[in-house]
């Protein structure tokens, strides 16, 4: 888990800049839209791919950069987050459901538009791909190359989640 | 009193905006959704209530916020169109005021951004 001097030299911003950017981000997006303010334990001191009872929500990156941002939360966190964002309680969210689903998903997606705008300040060569929301009671999430990624640890609500960049710069 | 249109693929998204734009305080009356840029056109040609501002996001399938404000003026509709993305690049947010779009609001946001924006558009 390290970000390798290529992606640093190009984006001018070392390991520590981006998980500072990634932890900013994600504070104002927990701050401005969930109501809820968030604690974090950067470094992760051991990688983290397996899941259990929770929900990721993904947003790929292509063109000059191409790499994925990951919310990867517990379904009872999840849940408390989406009845923040929703004004809803707790028994009105269903496990699996659209709600759930979706606002996690769009939190992944206001993640990424904001790492983007550190990798394209035109925005046009960078895309962002409509998220992605895998959830499950036991699951893996590998990157099938050996890309750089940073993940930094959040807390929330007695609870904890992490958000994940993986990044790689296209020739 | 103003009708909303909201072009947005997430559920979530367009509940927050329209909670966020009764919260700001704004002369909302009713609220039209629609889940991408042909639902929106669909909407604006046949929810038979004159819409008197749109707020569309960039990043959707089917039909994008662009190419929804292109089609919208092509179209004949002339209300003003608000994006409201995470795209808050320079470039594409030029293209859509080129392509006919009155101003952008980056999420996230908080209502009062969302009164500072839209208040002088109703």
């Amino acid at each position: 888990m390290s970000l390798n001097s290529e992606i640093s030299e190009s984006m001018s911003f070392n390991e520590q800049q981006l998980a500072e950017y990634v932890i900013n981000a994600t504070r104002e997006v927990f701050s401005t839209m969930v109501m809820m303010d968030l604690g974090d334990d950067f470094p992760l001191k051991d990688p983290i791919t397996h899941f259990k009872c929770s929900i990721t929500g993904m947003v790929g990156f292509a063109g000059t950069y191409s790499g994925v941002i990951s919310i990867h939360c517990p379904v009872n966190l999840a849940k408390k987050i989406t009845c923040a964002m929703l004004g809803m309680e707790e028994e009105e969210v269903e496990d699996g459901g659209e709600d759930l689903n979706d606002a996690i998903g769009e939190i992944a997606n206001m993640l990424g538009g904001s790492v983007k705008m550190i990798l394209s300040k035109g925005g046009l060569d960078v895309k962002l791909s409509i998220p992605t929301v895998i959830a499950g009671e036991d699951y893996t999430v590998n990157s099938l190359s050996d890309i750089d990624c940073v993940v930094i640890p959040f807390s929330a609500e007695n609870d904890r989640f992490l958000v994940g960049l993986t990044l790689k710069k296209e020739e | 009193m103003a009708n909303i249109l909201i072009v947005d693929d997430s559920s979530t998204m367009r509940k927050i905006i329209s909670r966020s734009l009764r919260q700001a305080g704004l002369p909302v009356d009713d609220i039209v959704e629609a889940g991408d840029g042909i639902e929106g056109m669909n909407a604006l040609q046949t929810s038979g209530k004159q819409i008197d501002l749109i707020l569309s996001d960039i990043n959707m399938p089917n039909m994008d916020g662009l190419e929804f404000v292109k089609a919208a003026r092509a179209g004949g509709f002339e209300m003003p169109i608000v994006m409201i993305t995470t795209e808050g690049g320079e470039d594409i947010i030029a293209e859509a005021i080129a392509s006919g779009a009155k101003d952008s609001i980056k999420k996230p946001f908080t209502p009062e951004q969302l009164n500072e924006k839209l208040g002088g558009l109703l």
